[in-house]
């Protein structure tokens, strides 16, 4: 019995080490880029501050870039509301006629309080949260309309982003004016390119061709702009083209970002996940 | 006593700059410097194998909480914490083990401390990335990334070691 007790003494150190080590490995087999963004959100509940000042004080650093973009884009918005309100003058007359409710899109903006772009799973942590209205699976934008990513975390003050730069990333993209999509997703590598993936061969991508959402993902409205084609390649079996895409959105000079709810969403996704819709399913 | 509150102070130096520094630094996808470890480093030569254990466990879940990731510090750190006697002794030699004290390179020569800094580094740099990327299609990718990062990391852990025993006297 006593030499028991000193065998075990002696070698409990090396147990321990095992046994932490696995509970270690299973939490990490176990977790998903959502456990980690749980952790990141929960955690900036105490970090967050220290963040938010780093944050000021590079967003101060940029601030004349900054408003360079802004200027133009007010300028670009400026000509579009002029046009419409040209249309606008001409469509009177029928818009009285229905009832328009309010719009489907809801935007708010975020400054980016924490971003990294050296890992395999790139979260962005946001200064916004529930109080402000931002919620689960919410678009981020940059300032110039560009796709960035989209929330997967709140809590009550700060709101944690899947960034394009996480492998765990997927959305829809084609190429603009035509009816080829293809999954959008990082492949790791380059901070600067995504994937355009399982693109039909008969697209023929070429360099320079704008490359937007398609819709068809739940998170981003139809055209976001992600960037533009670099090269492309069909696959081994030539049935489809893996194209890679330069992102539009400087993911290493995100300082504030433009959140995009979709309030038809719900309604949707209730219309897809109802009874009636699962019934015709199974017949078939 | 004395060493405890030192070694609270190089906790917290560490995990700091880790968090508010080094996580920031988005230079490039292959550098990520994970300075932290040098904590680990500068536990005393005769620290029990328990108490090195616990310190590893303590420096990893602190640094996956910062940094949200679900585990993969500690995974990185506790091997580290556990051979690290036994590389202490392949390395540095026995003698200067059983009189303890803090490694430093006055205390064990430039080129001993070197070694047992990049040592550990690379073993620690090693298990983060190569779970990181959790797949072997990118390898001399994962690679390219293990050896920037740990030669950033060895040259600050060295500099922050400069700096931490630079008012010990060589023996305490």
């Amino acid at each position: 019995m006593r030499k028991l007790i000193e065998f075990i003494r002696s070698i409990y150190v090396a147990v321990l080490f095992v046994v932490l080590e696995a509970a270690a490995i299973g939490y990490y087999a176990h977790s998903s880029s959502y456990t980690q963004a749980r952790l990141l959100a929960r955690s900036n509940q105490v970090v967050g501050g220290v963040h938010g000042f780093f944050a000021g004080v590079r967003r101060y650093l940029f601030l004349g870039r900054e408003n360079r973009e802004l200027t133009q884009r007010v300028a670009r918005l400026e000509e579009q509301l002029a046009q419409y309100q040209e249309a606008e003058t001409a469509a009177r007359l029928d818009s009285y006629m229905q009832e328009i409710g309010e719009s489907r899109y809801r935007f708010a903006t975020a400054v980016v309080v924490g971003n990294t772009l050296n890992r395999m799973q790139n979260l962005l942590t946001l200064n916004r949260g529930r109080k402000d209205g931002i919620e689960e699976e919410m678009a981020v934008l940059a300032p110039d309309g560009s796709m960035v990513g989209y929330i997967v975390a709140c809590t009550e003050r700060y709101s944690v982003a899947m960034s394009v730069l996480n492998t765990s990333f997927r959305t829809s993209g084609k190429i603009v004016d035509t009816d080829y999509s293809g999954s959008i997703y990082w492949d790791g590598t380059d901070p600067n390119t995504v994937i355009l993936g399982e693109l039909s061969k008969y697209a023929e991508p070429q360099p320079g061709q704008e490359v937007v959402t398609a819709g068809l993902s739940e998170y981003f409205p139809a055209d976001v702009l992600i960037g533009w084609v670099e090269s492309a390649e069909l696959n081994e079996t030539k049935t489809s083209y893996t194209v890679r895409v330069r992102l539009a959105a400087e993911m290493s000079r995100l300082n504030e970002v433009i959140l995009v709810a979709d309030r038809d969403r719900y309604e949707i996704r209730e219309l897809q996940q109802s009874e009636q819709v699962e019934q015709h399913t199974r017949q078939n | 006593m004395y060493r405890t509150i030192h070694y609270i102070g190089i906790f917290a130096i560490t995990v700091l700059l880790q968090v508010f520094l080094f996580d920031n630094l988005s230079i490039s996808v292959y550098l990520n410097p994970l300075i932290y470890i040098v904590f680990i480093v500068l536990l005393p030569l005769d620290a029990q194998p328990v108490t090195l254990l616990g310190s590893g466990l303590l420096l990893g879940l602190t640094m996956d909480s910062a940094m949200g990731a679900a585990g993969i510090n500690t995974i990185a750190t506790l091997p580290v914490a556990f051979f690290r006697p036994q590389l202490a002794a392949m390395i540095c030699g026995r003698e200067n083990i059983r009189e303890g004290g803090i490694p430093s390179p006055e205390r064990l020569g430039s080129r001993k401390f070197f070694l047992f800094l990049l040592t550990l580094t690379l073993i620690h740099h090693t298990i983060f990335f190569l779970l990181e990327a959790l797949s072997w299609s990118h390898l001399l990718h994962t690679l390219l990334r293990i050896v920037v990062s740990s030669a950033v990391s060895v040259a600050f852990g060295w500099i922050i070691v400069r700096i931490f025993t630079a008012k010990l006297p060589v023996r305490i």
